[in-house]
């Protein structure tokens, strides 16, 4: 009698949000699903599904358990759900179709990927893949765009976008966007003697239509040959805007990362957020973040939308920490606020102008302290946006690096040295003022303001879902789940995954119940370089796991 | 066609061969120049991304009891292991220089002897 009455208010709550999203709020449209990357257009990560709440949050028990495949290097997707089939990715570009109620699987695609992939940098990392058109669209670790039938699996075309052997194993690592008819593809570039790109494809045929180059054409900005190798690239998924029919974008770091002596320039269009014309790669504007970057602070993470009292805007944090808040239909600052106080590389970024003051620049063969480190004061995992309490919730890594920039040779051969200028990423130290390493902020996105930190002793790099149940989840590297209250930051509940999280945590909805879903899986260069700092992260057990929760009947 | 087939058993064959490290080939990897050519190479390749440059790293080489043939093959062949890839730098090193480095690893290792 109880669950039938527990039924009954779930699907009272189910229709309460169907009804929301008929009224279209940003961010509430399609709420069974997550059907992009960062679930909505506007990027914001935020689910209108509300049957899990903090009343109910502590009650959640595990629904199914799919294993993904290969574990190397981690789960790192981002699942997509359609009208209760989820589509997931995992290492090696293995692609999968599963019931969303059972986590039974429904169908299965492997590419078989360039032996090349063995030797190259950011291999076999996965971390997403697009639906639309009636396709499941991937980029693939050897620089092809795949286009599979969504019910079948079976693939409908396939195409070599990257010229991946001549061009040191750039590839893409991310799903492609759908922009209207128009695929779009962002590669990987920021460590690699290469030119990034991003492609447009058109969706049903698989033909490459334009193609644009991160690294602009200008001896200004890259006097003599140091454009040639000049990296950039947009290596995470872009935001499309229907209405303007624009794809925003932000771009990897110029190379050599950290030894910038022959590239004294700007180096556009290099850690900058690109507006570009869907349909023609046409470029409307650009606002570059990080000017002559020598920290390795790159913007590829994700553009959000708002609009403030008539007005559009763009969100964007690059890894730095600084978060541009720009005018969407031209890229002019309205504000830019840091989401950390740990930071030296420079005293401050005026927020009118978006000048650098008081930079700290790196001296050949010597070690110089920077904060936040390479990893950024956020790693790509995105950060997700709550309407209801008006707050941006990220994972804040508080932790710094020595860099020591060095003269490189080059090596046409080699696909495994990062064109970096460097012997390392930077050798990670804690916090100066001895800080905890990490916390989960929730701040106003527009003005930065704080409203709760929670400290973190291994800090997280998963993304962060939001939730209209008044819920933020979160996972750390060392397993933990955790539900926090939106509003305050306090813990309602934990679970032990088994394995670290890197990828997107999503929820959806079947039949009238709510679920989370968890790829629990530790991985990519974090899985390498985090023992140094934690040690404990040494031992965390790998995994490619999709772990489903709901609440009990 | 026979012949082909001959052909390529043979490339298979000596292939192989190539491809594993043989305990007679094995130079002296105690040698103080080969342990520095292998500091070298160690940094130029950024091994010490992930191994830290005194080996001390994210994987941390300098508590690990390795043996020479073991180190020889993972930097070959790459490696794959609970979730952590390393690249394989067979093409990109040659075996005299996969050789230097395993000299260095195994001066930082617990080993330590360069022979094991």
């Amino acid at each position: 009698m109880r669950a039938s009455f527990a039924s009954s208010l779930g699907l009272v709550c189910f229709l309460t949000t169907a009804t929301a999203a008929l009224a279209a709020d940003p961010g509430t449209e399609d709420p069974n699903n997550w059907p992009l990357y960062n679930r909505t257009a506007n990027a914001w990560r935020y689910s209108p599904l509300d049957q899990v709440d903090k009343d109910n949050v502590s009650k959640l028990s595990v629904a199914w358990i799919a294993h993904g495949g290969d574990i190397t290097m981690g789960i790192q997707q981002t699942p997509i759900v359609v009208d209760g089939v989820i589509y997931s990715i995992t290492s090696g570009n293995r692609v999968a179709a599963l019931d969303g109620k059972t986590g039974q699987q429904i169908w299965s695609y492997e590419p078989r990927l360039d032996p090349l992939t063995k030797k190259v940098l950011f291999a076999p990392y996965s971390r997403g893949v697009a639906v639309g058109h009636g396709m499941v669209f991937i980029g693939t670790v050897d620089g092809r765009g795949i286009a599979l039938d969504q019910k079948t699996g079976k693939e409908k075309w396939q195409l070599q976008l990257t010229d991946f052997t001549n061009c040191h194993g750039c590839n893409f690592t991310s799903p492609p966007v759908v922009a209207g008819d128009i695929l779009t593809f962002g590669s990987t570039a920021g460590e690699l003697a290469t030119q990034g790109k991003i492609y447009g494809v058109e969706a049903a045929t698989g033909k490459k239509v334009w193609e644009f180059n991160t690294i602009k054409e200008d001896p200004k900005s890259w006097p003599g040959q140091s454009g040639r190798y000049g990296g950039g690239g947009a290596w995470m998924p872009g935001t499309y805007d229907a209405k303007t029919d624009t794809v925003f974008y932000g771009t990897g770091n110029p190379g050599k990362d950290f030894d910038a002596s022959d590239r004294k320039g700007d180096n556009l269009y290099t850690d900058s957020v690109v507006a570009l014309e869907a349909k023609t790669g046409k470029l409307k504007w650009h606002r570059q973040e990080i000017p002559h970057d020598v920290w390795d602070f790159d913007s590829p993470y994700e553009v959000l939308l708002f609009t403030k009292d008539g007005k559009d805007l763009i969100v964007h944090m690059n890894k730095s920490g600084y978060v541009f808040v720009l005018d969407k239909n031209n890229g002019n600052i309205d504000n830019i606020w840091p989401i950390s106080d740990l930071k030296n590389f420079v005293k401050d970024i005026d927020p009118k102008t978006g000048e650098l003051i008081g930079r700290v620049e790196l001296t050949m063969d010597k070690e110089t302290l920077i904060c936040p480190s390479t990893f950024g004061a956020r790693s790509w995992n995105s950060g997700a946006y709550n309407p209801k309490t008006g707050l941006w919730y990220n994972n804040v890594l508080d932790f710094c690096d020595y860099l020591k920039p060095v003269a490189q040779k080059e090596d046409p051969k080699d696909y495994g040295t990062g064109h970096t200028g460097s012997n390392d990423f930077g050798r990670l130290v804690m916090a100066p003022d001895g800080r905890k390493p990490g916390q989960l902020s929730a701040n106003d996105p527009l003005t930065g303001k704080q409203k709760w930190s929670y400290a973190m002793e291994v800090p997280g790099f998963s993304c962060v879902l939001t939730t209209a149940g008044g819920l933020v989840f979160n996972g750390d590297p060392m397993g933990k789940l955790q539900a926090f209250d939106a509003e305050t930051g306090k813990v309602l509940w934990s679970f032990n995954t088994g394995s670290g999280m890197r990828g997107g945590i999503v929820t959806y909805a079947v039949d009238g119940e709510q679920y989370i879903l968890v790829p629990s899986g530790w991985g990519s260069y974090a899985a390498l370089l985090m023992p140094a700092l934690l040690p404990q992260l040494e031992k965390v057990p790998a995994a490619s796991t999709l772990i489903a929760f709901k609440i009990p009947k | 066609m026979r012949f082909i087939a001959a052909w390529a058993s043979v490339v298979l064959v000596f292939g192989f061969t190539l491809a594993k490290p043989r305990a007679e080939e094995m130079p002296d990897l105690r040698n103080p120049k080969m342990i520095t050519a292998g500091h070298a190479l160690f940094l130029e390749k950024q091994c010490a991304h992930c191994h830290g440059e005194d080996g001390r790293g994210g994987i941390n080489l300098a508590r690990r009891t390795l043996d020479a043939k073991g180190v020889f093959t993972s930097i070959a062949e790459g490696r794959e292991r609970n979730g952590i890839r390393m690249p394989e730098w067979r093409g990109v090193l040659s075996d005299k220089e996969i050789w230097e480095a395993t000299a260095y690893v195994l001066s930082i290792s617990q080993s330590g002897n360069g022979t094991n």
